[in-house]
């Protein structure tokens, strides 16, 4: 079947939404690469498929047969969001791959909103301990009319508030932090193999009758 | 569990051999190992989720991927298995046929328990 004018921008149009989603979590280079390959398939079961009834629906059904858009666009983006991640344990892909899991799922939004709040918690022990030398009067155990309120800085300090905790919360504050990091990172990590896995099983469509 | 998700688990989980087997045979592009899969086994996948594994599975080593400008009007992405990938189907193999065999073993004793 050769396309018509109004078939090719059908074509150019599913391509473009592909590459506009696709574009979202992965490097331009893969994105290229994708719908490079996506519109190979295209091209391939265009020149085989008969133009019956007419050239509308027949594109329809190679396009039907492929899948909508999005749904291809998020298959790649979990394969390869979350392989980088788990392969890489580096802060970004990492990142890319809680955002994508919390912005699938309901359950994904849950724990990636438990992993988001550990990672703060680890970078607040850091900034604390930056903040010690910067802010030593405002830094520190705060306590108000003798119950501890809070570990962190005050600005200004309240009136009724004493600050507890000389210089020596700096390497505690960053051992903490550290701690802290490395442990919901290692969690992140296992998380996201088995969410891997189960992705793997749910990824790909496979229809006992077509 | 319904027969069907149990169906659809089983053909799932058993994708990963069926590619690396098609792509055993010599180099393909996605289509040809979608059609592939079509006219060997019963496991037909929805075309466009397809390359997400490939992929993967070219990225983990399995396969190698190479564009091929001038063969058709349009270029194609053949894969093929690596070393790695070879080595890796023999094992899944040795797994599957293992398994197979125990459940093949099960059921034969499940039948004679009954006479």
């Amino acid at each position: 079947m050769n396309l018509s004018a109004t078939g090719e921008s059908r074509v150019n149009g599913y391509l473009f939404v592909l590459e506009r989603s696709l574009k979202t979590f992965l490097p331009a280079d893969t994105v290229r690469d994708a719908v490079r390959e996506i519109e190979s398939h295209l091209r391939d079961r265009v020149v085989a498929a008969d133009a019956a009834p007419n050239e509308r629906q027949a594109l329809e059904r190679i396009l039907a047969e492929l899948g909508p858009p999005l749904r291809v666009a998020q298959a790649y983006s979990a394969e390869r969001i979350i392989d980088e991640a788990v392969a890489t344990g580096r802060l970004l892909p990492t990142t890319r791959a809680i955002w994508h899991m919390a912005t699938t799922t309901a359950m994904g939004a849950l724990i990636a909103t438990g992993l988001f709040s550990g990672y703060a918690a680890g970078f607040s022990f850091l900034i604390i301990a930056v903040m010690k030398p910067i802010f030593p009067n405002n830094v520190g155990l705060i306590v108000v009319d003798g119950l501890p309120r809070a570990f962190g800085a005050e600005f200004p300090v309240p009136p009724n508030a004493v600050i507890y905790g000389g210089y020596w919360i700096i390497p505690i504050s960053i051992a903490c932090g550290l701690a802290v990091l490395a442990l919901v990172h290692r969690a992140t990590r296992q998380f996201l193999m088995r969410w891997r896995e189960r992705r793997r099983l749910h990824a790909v469509t496979v229809e006992t009758d077509r | 569990m319904s027969i069907d998700n149990w169906l659809e688990q089983l053909r799932r989980g058993s994708l990963d051999l069926a590619i690396l087997l098609t792509a055993s045979a010599g180099p393909r592009y996605g289509l040809a190992i979608i059609q592939h899969l079509e006219a060997f086994t019963d496991l037909v996948v929805t075309e466009g989720t397809i390359y997400p594994i490939l992929g993967r599975l070219t990225r983990e080593g399995l396969l190698e991927a190479r564009w091929v400008d001038d063969e058709a009007p349009h270029p194609r992405k053949y894969y093929r298995l690596t070393p790695r990938g070879v080595r890796r189907l023999g094992e899944m193999k040795v797994e599957w046929k293992g398994l197979t065999d125990k459940i093949d073993r099960l059921m034969a004793a499940a039948e004679e328990s009954k006479e």
